[in-house]
């Protein structure tokens, strides 16, 4: 994968799903610099691993894979020195001038509780929120069908009560 | 708040996402020029700040154990036997540290991060875990510092010197190095001792690998 046309079409990719590395850096990481960090180095290993994908997988399943290998090591290496930094900080994206502010309010908590998370927890949180099927979830992580959706089903009921806590 | 409605809430943050100008603000939104930074920068960093050191300890290792090689072949005489025999015992535990750390790094360089996340999680944290065999077997070399200067005659003497001082120091060493070889595993992270010896944020990383692996074996579980 050197060529220029190769390139072009990586970029492409990267272009097509750069909202999906966004959203995996910005739930594993809680500092702006480091979620840079994370979504460069997410590019760097796709470009890297590009000899690795085989049509036994569809695109998606090699690229999450991918992503959240790197995501959770990047996180695991960070949290050493981590620094918990304000919420809003965190969260970048409300635009303050929206005026549906109940809908930022629940984006901020969802983002919120998904940085509370574990790790692999976390992993299939994100998988669930992105519509995948749970035959693709059980692919990326490496775990049954079944526990993807005992597992899916317990961090729904948890995010509920949290959900209803704060609300009270 | 219904959890039903959580992608719902999913997809209105990506509609956020494509409203707002942030992703195109980000610097790694990218074009082929920055493309093209990015691989070398990364390259860069990667032998920079990783391979080097690790090299350079691989390296510095190579030089140590050549240096005892040389020692030992030049002076190998039966006068010399314990001279030999403890530089001989120190280069080959060297060796064998410098192995496993080589093998670690063939080891992390085969993962594959395509792989599915609980198979290159798992074999990423035990790879972090087995770093705790290098110290543990490094600490074994400890009793031949101790003893390389030791002459066979003192044996057959009453030198108080060394039946009194000498003598119990190396055993003492010995038994520490088979006591803390023999100890030094995750049953014992907890101990005092334990992480006065491994008191720094490299080895805190390694320990909690440990954790993470069980995380993983949970995860892993059918039964929540």
């Amino acid at each position: 994968m050197n060529s220029e046309a190769e390139k072009k079409q990586f970029l492409q990719l990267i272009e097509d799903n750069k909202r999906i590395i966004f959203k995996i850096s910005n739930s594993y990481c809680q500092n702006k610099n480091d979620r840079e960090d994370l979504a460069q180095e997410i590019i760097y290993n796709l470009w890297k691993s590009g000899h690795s994908f085989n049509d036994e997988y569809k695109f998606s399943t090699w690229m999450y894979r991918i992503a959240l290998n790197v995501a959770i090591s990047f996180y695991r290496k960070e949290k050493r020195t981590a620094i918990r930094i304000p919420f809003d900080d965190v969260f970048d994206v409300a635009d303050k001038s929206d005026e549906n502010k109940e809908m930022d309010e629940n984006i901020k908590q969802l983002q919120t509780f998904i940085n509370e998370l574990k790790e692999l927890d976390k992993a299939l949180m994100l998988l669930y929120l992105e519509s995948k099927s749970y035959n693709e979830i059980s692919e990326i992580l490496g775990i049954s069908e079944t526990n993807v959706a005992t597992k899916i089903s317990r961090i729904k009921n948890n995010l509920k009560e949290k959900f209803t806590t704060k609300k009270n | 708040m219904d959890t039903d409605n959580l992608q719902n809430i999913w997809k209105a943050y990506d509609k956020k996402l494509e409203e707002s100008r942030i992703l195109n603000l980000q610097s790694w939104a990218l074009n082929m020029q920055c493309f093209e930074d990015l691989q070398k920068q990364k390259a860069k960093s990667k032998l920079n700040k990783l391979a080097r050191f690790k090299l350079w300890t691989v390296a510095l290792g190579i030089v140590w154990v050549l240096f005892l090689v040389f020692l030992v072949v030049k002076t190998l005489v039966f006068s010399n036997i314990i001279f030999v025999i403890s530089v001989s015992m120190i280069a080959i535990i060297t060796t064998i540290g410098i192995g496993l750390y080589i093998k670690q790094l063939i080891l992390i360089k085969q993962i594959d991060n395509s792989d599915s996340v609980t198979i290159v999680q798992e074999k990423l944290a035990t790879l972090q875990t087995s770093t705790l065999n290098i110290p543990r077997i490094l600490f074994l070399q400890s009793p031949f510092y101790c003893t390389w200067w030791f002459k066979p005659e003192w044996f057959t003497s009453s030198n108080p010197a060394f039946w009194f001082i000498s003598l119990p120091v190396a055993l003492a060493f010995t038994f520490l190095a088979i006591w803390l070889y023999r100890n030094i595993n995750y049953k014992n992270m907890d101990k005092k001792w334990f992480r006065i010896l491994f008191n720094s944020p490299e080895w805190n990383w390694v320990l909690k690998a440990k954790d993470f692996i069980n995380e993983i074996d949970v995860f892993k579980k059918d039964k929540v």
